[in-house]
């Protein structure tokens, strides 16, 4: 019997989720013993021919991981889409955006401008700037075209299972990984990880005062953090309580508060506008001069409430008319 | 042909006191901008900012939070929650390209119809001068892209 | 999959209200077309008889399970229809009013803009119809026995009036024994009636009544539960006196030791074992431990012991806890008198305290009372009888730096002043220095024009403020802005009424609020005048605001008969319906909805690690639910997927 073909892709990413299947470690070994990759580009040399020439649903199962912003990764999607029986989103990026997405507070001319234009740093005096079609000599020289808008996995192809994280822990991959070989899967489009928030796993949740109260909200440099104290009661911005559960509490374990990767739980809509309101709730200020005092540590909410979800936001997303 | 426009403002308005100030504002025949439409919940409290969004995004120009005076809240302290949801809510809006102006939070109480009235037809106004909501350069629907 | 099911629309004329502002032809043929409504019904007046019959008739032929009237407010008229619904056997967590009168047809000039916005409004109903969900009416069994906190006037009257009823009272009181300012009182203004007379038979019914457990030397410490379901802990002081003392005094003689009494403001003494009064309830004494000579030397070879005919004096008694189980709590916790000489700007001016012969009005009350330190007899520090007393109004009162209201009750007591001194000497004349007066009754007012044709000198000062007292020679210069300076050997000063030293430590305990004077709120100033801010606790008396003796047994009555009536054995109290309720599935137990509960109806399990409404207190604000960022809280017919498809409705 043959092995069931696999496939890794990225799109708009950092790498990261790459490196999380590395670091299975000697896991990695069985899943390469018992999967046959047929296209991973961070890592082996597979060409986009051969997936095109492959029979359609002839992949068992296609990992992307990123956000998607340009054409290309959105024709390798929707290719991995026509010859895979399943797509798991994998990561943050794929499942909502993650940190890319925060692009879409801008816009692909802000962000050329700035990046090969304004940048203090730039050495560009011919001011070039990427695009599509360049003419080198008799050659045609394409790039593929750069989206105004970042989207979410889903926002482009339909997706099966989703590995939330950024990156995805190598126990939830595992756990993935040996459900799809098994055979033993959850109902179509559930997120693979534990639907509850975060709290219900943090060792400083004991600590949380039941009247908790903030009077200014802090940044992590500004204090230090108690270690044995929940971090939201010491004025910092934890995610935790919007964030669900299955990363192993691994940023509160290493002193900083969560920010939020995993995403909200299955019933919430939008994750940065129900922290909003939580975190709103158990403010002690009341005058506009006391909540302006109060937030003044907090110069960028919408990235700190929509680090990882702006693709699935209501006013970040690709909901979002002009 | 051009044709006026007329901002559509979705207003979340507590049961006990902004609501029945709108309802005063009706049994005193103040009429308002004919599109401010309500949506009754108990307790401005129990208003989230993603209740707003959701309105935004559904396509409401502007989006106004109304509750009991301060110290007047039927629940004691849900107006207070509000104000501090909403302080902040409103610091990140222009992230989002939405303009401030767009969302007012407002006490009206229950013998309030003329207040009502004018917070309605103010909001209104101010919405009418930014013109229809778009977020110029902001996320835009996929035809944009390709 | 759950079936589908069928709404059914009701569109009301209002007769001319709606139909001649909004196209009803129109919004009936729109919404026959719309896809999700079983059966469209109009009427010309959905709440008249015949309207009602219409609507229960149409609604058993449709078989529709959602209602959605469009007519006036619901307001006006939710609750009718949802009665009609329940009849006609469809759960009112099912019915939804869109408001097409009041918030359309009335507010909308133009006909097509109106017609508009009321299929708006229509389809926002529609919209959430598919979420509703039915609601269960609950009910409860209910106590209905009394805890009282406060013994005063307004706590003896509300426990007598329960009592009546056949319902156990509980009444607590910090001091040793019942009256609180009344019993310190010779005569209650403006009829002038004795107060010992009046409460004397009142206390002796107490005393005598089995339904009533009197709790004094106490303190309530914990209150928790909810309206028909309190439970309270209290802590009973020690005070070395078994109950079966009978308050013969034969002890008193023998005691060695001297001490001032509170009773009389400082101003007489008792021994230290002491009543505060003659046939107080409980008649027991207390001895005072801090002076006591059993506790230091033994001097006295407790000679009290040896004197006591009953055996009474037990110098083991320790503190001890009470726990009482209730289903309303009425708080009579009473007022305290603005001290002159705490405020630098009263201290300074007035030199009570420094000034010999210069009294506040409570301790010229004593001095009066025929029970007093002076048994009755008004006098000057030197025995001498006074000649020219004055009595300044509005001490610490209606002034933005100090007590920024008017106690409505010490111009009276200020009256009587010169009442009471003519009766003990014609020849005193007294001079009231005021610069407004207030009289809350005819009586009152009929009163002060009285006491001013007996002789009192009414005087008005341009700047209240401004009243200053200074020594010259054996007598005290009364001046102030707009009246000529004059001397007096007496001066009395009408001080305002202030929160009881009590109040914050009881409305936190209680979790009831306190007004912006400080005083107990009320959860309505008309309509639940008695009720503090949290259902089942009642304020009454001078604990709510400065109230005459006559309001507040008033206040009393009524918040006596709002629980006797609301709280009736065997009969269950029907609970909120649109509370908020916690998904043990899904709540992380992160606690963010316990602290923004107003009525504290959050609770963490710290067993499950989960937070939990207690429903019986939630009143269904939803907040809590606005600070769930997990999905696992909702607010009943309220809840997010509802206001979310309510608000895509309008956009339709």
């Amino acid at each position: 019997m043959s092995k069931p073909k696999v496939t890794f892709y990225w799109c708009a990413s950092c790498g990261g989720c790459e490196e999380t299947v590395v670091d299975l470690a000697e896991g990695v070994l069985d899943v390469v013993a018992a999967v046959d990759i047929v296209l991973w580009p961070v890592a082996l040399d597979f060409k986009y021919k051969d997936i095109e020439a492959m029979a359609d649903k002839s992949i068992a199962v296609s990992f992307i991981n990123g956000a998607v912003r340009t054409s290309e990764q959105e024709h390798i999607c929707k290719l991995l889409r026509q010859k895979s029986q399943l797509v798991v989103s994998f990561g943050s990026c794929a499942g909502s955006g993650g940190i890319p997405a925060l692009a879409n507070l801008t816009n692909k001319q802000d962000i050329f401008t700035t990046v090969y234009l304004d940048n203090p740093s730039l050495d560009n005096k011919e001011k070039k700037v990427p695009k599509e079609l360049s003419r080198e000599g008799k050659y045609d020289l394409t790039l593929p075209s750069f989206y105004d808008t970042v989207y979410k996995l889903d926002d482009i192809i339909e997706v099966d299972y989703y590995l939330p994280g950024c990156p995805p822990t190598p126990e939830l991959i595992a756990q993935a990984v040996g459900a799809i070989l098994k055979n033993q899967l959850p109902p179509k489009g559930t997120i693979l990880s534990p639907n509850k928030a975060l709290c219900s796993s943090c060792k400083l949740n004991d600590s949380k005062p039941e009247d908790i109260a903030i009077k200014e909200i802090k940044r992590v440099i500004d204090i230090k953090l108690d270690p044995s104290k929940c971090y939201l009661a010491q004025g910092v911005v934890c995610m935790g309580p919007a964030t669900r559960d299955g990363c192993g509490v691994s940023c509160i374990n290493g002193n900083m508060p969560c920010t939020g990767c995993f995403g909200p739980t299955d019933s919430v809509k939008d994750q940065g506008a129900e922290m909003i309101s939580a975190l709103g709730g158990i403010i002690d200020a009341d005058s506009s001069e006391q909540l302006n005092k109060c937030f003044a540590r907090l110069p960028d909410p919408a990235g700190t409430f929509y680090r990882y979800g702006m693709s699935a936001s209501l006013l970040g997303s690709k909901n979002k008319k002009e | 042909m051009t044709t006026e426009f007329n901002p559509k403002i979705v207003a979340f308005v507590c049961n006990w006191c902004s609501y029945a100030g709108a309802d005063k504002a009706g049994g005193q025949r103040l009429d308002y901008a004919h599109n401010v439409e309500l949506i009754r919940v108990m307790c401005s409290g129990r208003v989230t900012p993603s209740f707003v969004m959701e309105a935004f995004e559904k396509g409401a120009d502007g989006v106004m939070v109304l509750g009991c005076h301060p110290g007047d809240c039927h629940y004691r302290t849900g107006n207070y929650k509000a104000k501090r949801r909403f302080t902040l809510f409103q610091k990140m809006l222009s992230q989002f390209g939405v303009d401030p102006r767009r969302f007012k939070l407002d006490w009206v109480a229950a013998g309030e119809g003329a207040k009502f009235q004018k917070v309605s037809n103010e909001i209104t106004e101010e919405v009418k001068k930014l013109g229809p909501l778009k977020l110029t350069g902001f996320v835009k629907e996929r035809g944009n892209d390709l | 999959m759950e079936e589908k099911k069928k709404t059914i629309l009701y569109l009301c004329n209002c007769g001319k209200n709606i139909a001649e502002f909004i196209n009803m032809d129109e919004l009936q043929t729109w919404a026959k077309s719309q896809g999700n409504i079983d059966a469209v019904e109009i009427h010309d007046l959905l709440c008249a008889p015949n309207g009602k019959s219409f609507f229960k008739e149409k609604l058993n032929a449709s078989k529709a399970e959602n209602v959605i009237i469009a007519a006036c407010s619901p307001k006006m008229h939710e609750a009718t229809f949802s009665k009609l619904a329940e009849e006609a056997s469809v759960n009112s967590g099912r019915v939804l009013m869109a408001n097409i009168r009041e918030q359309c047809s009335w507010v909308t000039k133009d006909k097509e803009h109106a017609t508009k916005k009321a299929k708006h409004l229509i389809s926002a109903a529609l919209a959430k119809a598919p979420f509703l969900e039915n609601i269960e009416h609950r009910s409860l069994e209910c106590l209905t026995d009394l805890l009282i906190i406060g013994g005063g006037v307004a706590g003896i009257e509300a426990a007598i009036t329960a009592s009546r009823a056949g319902r156990k009272v509980y009444i607590v009181d910090k001091n040793i024994s019942l009256g609180g300012h009344v019993i310190t009182t010779e005569e209650v203004a403006p009829h002038m009636e004795c107060a010992p007379c009046m409460l004397a038979p009142r206390l002796a019914m107490i005393k005598n009544d089995p339904n009533i457990q009197v709790i004094t030397n106490a303190e309530v410490k914990a209150v928790r539960g909810f309206k028909g379901n309190f439970e309270a802990k209290i802590k009973v002081k020690k005070r070395y006196i078994e109950n079966s003392c009978i308050g013969c005094e034969a002890c008193f003689p023998v005691c060695p030791v001297e001490r001032k009494s509170e009773f009389h403001l400082g101003m007489g003494s008792t021994k230290a074992v002491y009543t505060l009064f003659p046939g107080s309830v409980p008649a027991a004494a207390i001895i005072d431990d801090s002076l006591c000579k059993h506790f230091s030397d033994k001097s006295c070879n407790d000679a009290c012991v040896k004197e006591c005919p009953f055996g009474s004096i037990n110098f083991e008694q320790t503190d001890s806890e009470l726990i009482v189980k209730v289903g309303a709590v009425v708080v009579a916790s009473g007022f305290d008198s603005f001290n002159p000489a705490k405020h630098p700007s009263t201290a300074t001016h007035l030199k009570y305290g420094e000034l010999n012969n210069v009294y506040t009005i409570n301790e010229f009350e004593r001095l009066a009372a025929s029970n007093g330190p002076s048994g009755g007899r008004v006098l000057l520090k030197d025995g001498t009888s006074p000649k020219n007393v004055a009595v300044i109004h509005c001490v610490g009162s209606r002034r933005e730096d100090i007590l920024n209201y008017c106690s409505g009750t010490c111009c009276v007591s200020a009256t009587k002043v010169g009442h009471m001194l003519r009766k003990q000497d014609k020849e005193i004349k007294v001079i009231n220095v005021h610069n407004d007066l207030s009289f809350a009754t005819p009586e009152e007012y009929s009163f002060y024009t009285k006491e001013r044709t007996a002789g009192t000198d009414y005087r008005r000062s341009t700047d209240q403020s401004a009243v200053k007292l200074a020594s010259n020679g054996k007598a005290i210069k009364v001046s102030a802005p707009g009246i000529t300076s004059f001397d007096a050997d007496m001066v009395i000063l009408a001080t305002g009424a202030i929160p009881a030293k009590s109040t914050p430590e009881l409305a936190s305990l209680l979790n009831i609020e306190t007004d912006k004077f400080g005083f107990f709120k009320s959860a309505s100033s008309l309509l639940e005048k008695t009720l503090s801010t949290i259902d089942g606790i009642h304020v009454v008396g001078s604990a709510q605001h400065p109230a005459s003796v006559g309001d507040s047994i008033a206040l009393a009555h009524s918040a006596t008969a709002e629980i006797l009536s609301s709280l009736m054995p065997g009969r269950k109290i029907e609970l909120e319906v649109a509370t908020a309720t916690i998904d043990k599935e899904r709540c992380a137990g992160c606690k963010l909805c316990i602290s923004v509960c107003p009525y504290s109806a959050v609770v963490f399990n710290s067993e499950k690690k989960i937070s939990e409404v207690i429903e019986a207190i939630c009143r269904g604000c939803g907040t809590c639910t606005a600070s769930c960022p997990s999905g696992a809280s909702k607010a009943r017919m309220f809840t997010n997927e509802q206001i979310a498809a309510e608000i895509g409705g309008l956009f339709k």
